[in-house]
């Protein structure tokens, strides 16, 4: 899948992109309003790409049934009603009309066109936006079965949405596009270096941001990541370019309750809030701070964490 | 192009419970019926009578009903996702027309039995019927697809009741205004002149000459619709 570069005013929107799509491995776009749409404007060929958008609706009069119905006789399908309504978990709204469900399960209905999609490559835009949390887990098994023979695109500005059905997750923003290191891989353990931590009594963290040097107090930190080898801390909602390495930050910061919750990512307990579970392997931690942030959680890291909070 | 009868039938059925669940549209299956007692109670001998109710029907019902189906799947950005399924547009359009069509007929039927009108000439009659029927479906795809939501759809029927319902009025006028003698190729003014012929003395020259123009337009007005349909959708 390629993207041809797009400038506005002489300001780079979108820089050329390649992507490499396989099955099994559905990839996620966070970006803004702005760059989703120069995105879905390029999805043209309707032969090649299903695509998805968040405005879309439904034929509000027709019961769910109906429109399943509707739905297999257009695209021409051999499936049939019943087992098809188990598999989306819709048995007991069969017969009730689109317009009187709730808007959860409406969008989820909505949603459910993808199903149907002949294409071999399928777009989303903000899939997650409006579900709630059961309708999030049934739509996310039926893109897991999807992601087996098609290519799915999401594309959303919410991490915490593409972490829940992404593998590769990409950030394009004014910086650029790059890939953010969501996975959750097991052979890298990480060797906890012994430091000598009785001299340790006062720890700034420094960062530049324009320029200038900025030097932050631990507890001010939400959480730091490492995206493309550099590092990014980030307080109240903005980040920062920090010149050490993760494992230098992890030492430092043990301290003041930081832990080391994924690979790429160390984050500041005192401003964790939820531990969110997607499905049995994968999970994601929510912080109480004033722009609604989640980072991932390696299950490795998962037990060191439980022990490490008493639970 | 490929025409599925079976994606056809799927959207056709799709359409039909749309239609008849949303009342604020199906209402206007009243029209016809409505104005067959209002001059059945005026009498047989009211002339022009059946001329101004099927004119009014045309619009109020074959088109309007056209124009709601495609401008609310618009609005809900559900024929846009429609595209991207196997259905072309034959059988979007082929779904939608036959369910105006079958809607307008049976509507019309009941409301010229209730009338009470024989015509002169049945084959005629029934031709020039199905003739409108198709030509007023093409108008109501045009207005459909020039609007964005419903509301829009039911506003842009105005300059079709202006043109078609309003020409046999506008021929009146042909003596002061010579413009107006365009309007005598109208078919709404072609319809009336097929109804007013009496039984005495008429060749099957008078019947065919109005059936051809109506051909003319059912013709001219279904590849306009078609052909707009492909290019407003590829800008979608």
């Amino acid at each position: 899948m390629q993207f041809e570069p797009i400038y506005d005013n002489g300001e780079l929107l979108l820089p050329k992109i390649e992507l490499n799509m396989t099955l099994n491995e559905s990839v996620g776009i966070i970006t803004d309003l702005k760059r989703k749409q120069i995105l879905m404007n390029q999805f043209v060929n309707h032969s090649q790409y299903y695509l998805f958008r968040a405005g879309q609706a439904e034929y509000m009069h027709l019961t769910v049934e109906e429109l399943i119905t509707f739905l297999i006789r257009v695209t021409e399908r051999s499936d049939r009603l019943a087992p098809l309504m188990d598999y989306f978990s819709l048995k007991e709204e069969r017969k009730i009309r689109i317009k009187n469900l709730t808007s959860s399960k409406r969008m989820y209905v909505t949603l459910l066109r993808v199903f149907f999609a002949h294409q071999p490559t399928i777009v989303l835009e903000e899939p997650y936006f409006y579900l709630e949390e059961e309708d999030r887990r049934h739509f996310k098994r039926i893109l897991d079965d999807l992601s087996k023979e098609k290519q799915i695109l999401i594309l959303t500005s919410n991490l915490e949405d593409a972490l829940i059905s992404c593998d590769v997750v990409y950030r394009l923003n004014e910086s650029g596009f790059h890939p953010l290191d969501i996975r959750d891989s097991e052979e890298d353990k990480q060797e906890v270096q012994e430091q000598d931590q009785a001299n340790i009594t006062l720890q700034k963290i420094s960062t530049k941001r324009n320029g200038k040097l900025i030097l932050f107090n631990p507890p001010e930190v939400d959480y730091i990541e490492s995206v493309d080898g550099s590092i990014l801390v980030h307080v109240g909602g903005e980040n920062y370019d920090c010149a050490l390495t993760l494992t230098e930050l992890e030492a430092r910061l043990l301290n003041f309750g930081f832990f080391r919750c994924h690979r790429s990512y160390i984050v500041n307990l005192q401003k964790v809030r939820e531990i969110i579970t997607w499905t049995k392997n994968s999970y994601s931690l929510r912080l109480n701070t004033a722009k609604d942030a989640v980072v991932p959680l390696s299950r490795s890291k998962l037990h060191e964490l439980k022990v490490l909070l008493n639970i | 192009m490929s025409i599925s009868l079976k994606r056809a039938w799927a959207i056709f059925v799709k359409d039909y419970k749309e239609f008849s669940r949303n009342y604020a549209v199906s209402f206007s299956v009243i029209v016809p019926i409505l104005f067959a007692f209002l001059f059945r109670s005026a009498g047989p001998s009211l002339p022009g009578a059946i001329g101004f109710l099927l004119n009014t029907s045309f619009v109020l019902l074959t088109c309007l009903v056209q124009a709601c189906l495609i401008a609310e799947e618009k609005e809900r950005n559900t024929l846009r996702s429609l595209m991207m399924t196997p259905a072309t547009t034959m059988d979007v359009l082929i779904g939608k027309s036959t369910l105006v069509f079958v809607v307008s007929a049976a509507a019309l039927t009941i409301a010229i039995y209730i009338l009470g009108y024989k015509p002169t000439s049945m084959w005629a009659f029934v031709a020039a019927i199905i003739l409108s029927i198709i030509l007023y479906t093409a108008a109501g795809t045009i207005c459909g697809l020039f609007s964005k939501t419903l509301l829009e759809a039911s506003l842009s029927i105005m300059p079709v009741a202006l043109v078609f319902t309003g020409a046999p009025w506008g021929v009146l006028l042909a003596d002061n205004f010579p413009l107006f003698k365009v309007l005598e190729y109208a078919p709404s003014v072609q319809l009336v002149h097929l109804l007013t012929l009496h039984n005495a003395g008429f060749t099957t020259g008078d019947l065919l000459k109005p059936l051809l123009i109506m051909l003319a337009w059912a013709a001219l007005l279904t590849i306009a619709s078609v052909m707009l349909y492909q290019r407003r959708l590829k800008d979608e």
